[in-house]
């Protein structure tokens, strides 16, 4: 097929994509720089608005996902921290929605108009308890369309919230992109509960997840509960069958990654693995590109999805003598996350604030790490 | 005649509280207005009056402390029926955190009720005092020497715009203003005085001691409407024609830099836009401080043959300056072999590299972005100019773009005559 060639921004591609996926309604609250998300929603989606501030959001958001329509909100940081109860009620409460969380630099309110990858330990700690929501990272322009798909396949089958990870320069650069590499959208559906017998609204099988019915329905009646709550949705202390359900929310999010794990992994020869997500990833691939041109040969391993993060990256990640981890924040937060303060002898970064890593910031990191050992 | 909206009548509060009365009273103008239990929604705060949820037959969604007004905000966003009732139950302390989400409400008019079960005190955490706790309150049973005079909370939602308002002690059959509130048409809120055994006033008298009786207000006003715009795709999936050829081998690395204002974002989109007719991949990166209007503007243009990945430029291969402001930003980009084409305004260009004109006297300010893209495609060659020149006439400023083809053409030709 011939190409078919348009220009286009990560926003307008994220929108896009959450639209044909199934997403209704739209709730934001002005942010930089989260707005060129908010803007094409609004033409976007059959329920768009703006709220008052950000607990709001949620709340509107939340309220939208019980009653039977699907909604996605986009916000920064600033507005991330006001939502971090809220979500924890929509992850207690089994809602799904999509979160879109557009970085930039911090910390407070930072910088606006400049990116940054600084928000990947908030949105791996969000929920007390240390229970996680799935964080997905979009690490070209091209997974604005597809990884957007599968942050709302994740958030519906799993009945959960879900953060897409992205940042300023990934979303408000324009690109020239095929129009006939976006593979075709399918709408993503609710598994609602079609027996007669009582709905019981925690009660689940063995996929951990509860089947669903909006509070608009009139055949059964629908208890959902923010409090630690048993599977009929009844507020309790801490009891054996109310605890269970708690430990089923962390099942269902772990035990089943291996239905939303993405990642981009290219093997080479080599002792070197380059492990970036966002936007840091594209320079890594610049870097690759021009090592390759020395006749350096790396392997790179992108996550998309990036929390949890999985075990089968880091057994891929633990095949290699050496690991560079590439993201553009100050102490290496993904380096973190995988080692802990723990950081082994073998592991080098790259990090930075203020601006995009270079691919010859990327090179000359890679080549000093060819010359230790 | 459909079921009963109490299922349990074991109440969950401590024996003589206030919430009782509530629920039963509640439960009766569900039931004589004959609504369906599965027909309302009851969205409950935290505190003690959330503790109802069990007790009843409809649906229930217990949610935040302060937010219950909130969530049902959202809930009412999703349902256009009228016959689906949405009801919000808080404290004066749920109402105190949440305030702003009650006012929201009111000023949008959404079809949600809200009882504000003001019992004076925060019950749960062990009475303290709300922004609803009366003075004479606040002076019987603070242990702070202090007295503020609480919201009004009725007048608050009556001047945003609540449909019905509603306050009244909470003591007998008070369920034909439940029952108002319910069938009104837009927000109501019912706010209603009682006792709490625990920790407040034991007697309803105390509270009529204080002058509280029943007020109500009815505001004609119709309930949101959520205006639908027309939906559609936003990516047009045939708009790509593909016209001309360019002799691009290497990726050009070229950066717009002026001021605000001075459209260099939509030149630079146009520029990207004529890339494309040239088969060439294409990245445009906007560069601003948070103010919109002031300050500098750049835009970062990255032509290919090849696929684009890093999208920043650390040197650039050409700059055009048409601001001071810009070039001063964009500067420690450039090196001896970075073509710099710049207004003759622009003081300090260390550069062996530049070629001046007076874009700003010929085109003037508006126009002097696109005429110097225009200038450098023609001066350059890297693609046709007339893929820019499609660009422009295919933009919604043909109009204006017309003329200025014309006077871009011209310009070059006279510096290429004289080069």
């Amino acid at each position: 097929m011939a190409p078919n060639i348009s220009l286009i921004d990560g926003s307008k591609l994220i929108v896009e994509s959450l639209a044909q996926s199934g997403v209704e309604a739209f709730i934001s609250y002005p942010i930089t720089p989260a707005n060129w998300i908010n803007q094409y929603s609004s033409k976007r989606f059959p329920i768009m608005t703006f709220a008052p501030d950000e607990i709001t959001v949620a709340q509107w958001i939340s309220g939208l996902s019980v009653a039977g329509k699907l909604p996605a909100t986009a916000t920064s940081f600033p507005g991330l921290a006001l939502m971090v109860e809220s979500i924890n009620m929509a992850f207690m409460m089994e809602l799904p929605l999509i979160i879109v969380i557009a970085q930039r630099l911090g910390p407070s309110t930072g910088s606006a108009t400049v990116g940054a990858q600084g928000d990947l330990m908030l949105v791996n700690g969000l929920i007390s308890g240390g229970y996680n929501i799935p964080v997905f990272s979009i690490s070209n322009i091209y997974d604005c369309w597809e990884v957007t798909s599968k942050a709302v396949y994740t958030a519906v089958k799993l009945r959960t919230p879900v953060i897409l990870l992205t940042s300023k320069e990934m979303i408000m650069t324009s690109h020239s992109i095929d129009l006939n590499k976006l593979p075709k959208i399918e709408k993503v559906e609710f598994d609602y509960y079609e027996s007669d017998e009582k709905y019981i609204p925690y009660q689940t099988n063995k996929d951990y997840v509860p089947f669903y019915l909006p509070l608009t329905n009139n055949k059964h009646q629908v208890r959902i509960n923010s409090s630690t709550h048993d599977e009929t949705g009844t507020i309790k202390k801490a009891t054996v069958s109310a605890l269970g359900n708690t430990i089923r929310l962390h099942n269902k999010i772990q035990r089943r990654i291996n239905e939303y794990l993405m990642y981009e992994y290219k093997k080479e020869t080599s002792d070197l693995l380059i492990v970036s997500y966002d936007i840091s990833a594209e320079s890594t691939r610049e870097a690759i590109l021009q090592l390759n041109q020395k006749g350096i040969k790396v392997s790179f391993l992108f996550p998309k999805t990036i929390i949890p993060f999985s075990k089968e990256l880091i057994e891929i990640i633990n095949s290699y003598k050496k690991v560079l981890i590439v993201e553009e924040n100050l102490s290496g937060l993904l380096t973190k996350i995988i080692y802990g303060i723990n950081q082994p002898e073998n592991v080098f970064k790259v990090n930075k604030i203020g601006s995009m890593i270079t691919p010859s910031e990327i090179i000359k990191e890679v080549e000093r790490c060819f010359q230790v050992y | 005649m459909f079921s009963s909206l109490l299922i349990d009548k074991n109440s969950p509060y401590c024996p003589g509280c206030g919430h009782l009365n509530v629920t039963l009273n509640l439960a009766k103008a569900i039931e004589s207005l004959n609504i369906d239990p599965l027909d309302v929604i009851v969205v409950s705060d935290i505190g003690c009056c959330g503790l109802i949820d069990p007790s009843l037959a409809s649906h229930t969604i217990h949610g935040l402390h302060g937010r219950a007004c909130a969530l049902a905000s959202g809930i009412s966003l999703a349902i256009e029926n009228p016959n689906k009732k949405i009801i919000a139950v808080q404290g004066d302390g749920g109402a105190t955190i949440g305030i702003a989400h009650l006012l929201e409400a009111a000023r949008r008019n959404f079809n949600v009720t809200l009882i504000v079960n003001n019992n004076q005190i925060y019950g749960m955490t062990g009475g303290q005092l709300s922004g609803l706790s009366s003075e004479n309150f606040q002076h019987e049973h603070a242990n702070i020497n202090e007295s503020i005079s609480p919201f009004n909370l009725i007048e608050l939602a009556k001047s945003a715009g609540a449909s019905y308002t509603c306050q009244l002690v909470g003591k007998g059959d008070f369920s034909e203003y439940l029952k108002k509130a319910i069938t009104i048409n837009g927000f109501s809120i019912i706010e209603i005085l009682e006792v709490c055994p625990s920790y407040g006033y034991q007697k309803y008298s105390e509270i009529e001691n204080l002058g509280f009786g029943t007020t109500e207000f009815t505001n004609e006003r119709k309930p949101f409407k959520l205006n639908k715009a027309e939906i559609k795709s936003l990516i047009n999936f045939n708009e790509s024609k593909i016209f001309f050829e360019s002799k691009l081998d290497k990726p050009l690395k070229i950066i717009l830099a002026g001021s605000a204002g001075e459209g260099i974002q939509s030149a630079g989109e146009l520029f990207a836009r004529a890339a494309i007719k040239c088969k060439l991949n294409v990245t445009k990166k906007g560069d601003y401080p948070i103010t919109v209007g002031t300050g500098f503007s750049v835009s970062e243009l990255i032509i290919s043959p090849n696929e684009i990945h890093y999208t920043g430029i650390e040197k650039a291969d050409m700059l055009i300056a048409i601001s001071q402001v810009g070039f001063d930003y964009t500067k420690s980009k450039i090196d001896d072999s970075t073509i710099v084409l710049a207004d003759s305004s622009i003081q300090n260009i260390n550069s062996s590299n530049k070629i001046i004109f007076d874009f700003g006297k010929i085109f003037g300010r508006k126009n002097s972005a696109v005429a110097s893209l225009g200038t450098l495609i023609n001066l350059k060659n890297f693609f046709p100019f007339e893929a820019f020149e499609d660009s422009l006439l295919e933009s919604k400023h043909r109009d204006k773009f017309l003329p200025l083809i014309e006077k871009i053409k011209t310009f070059t030709s006279e510096i290429n005559h004289i080069a």
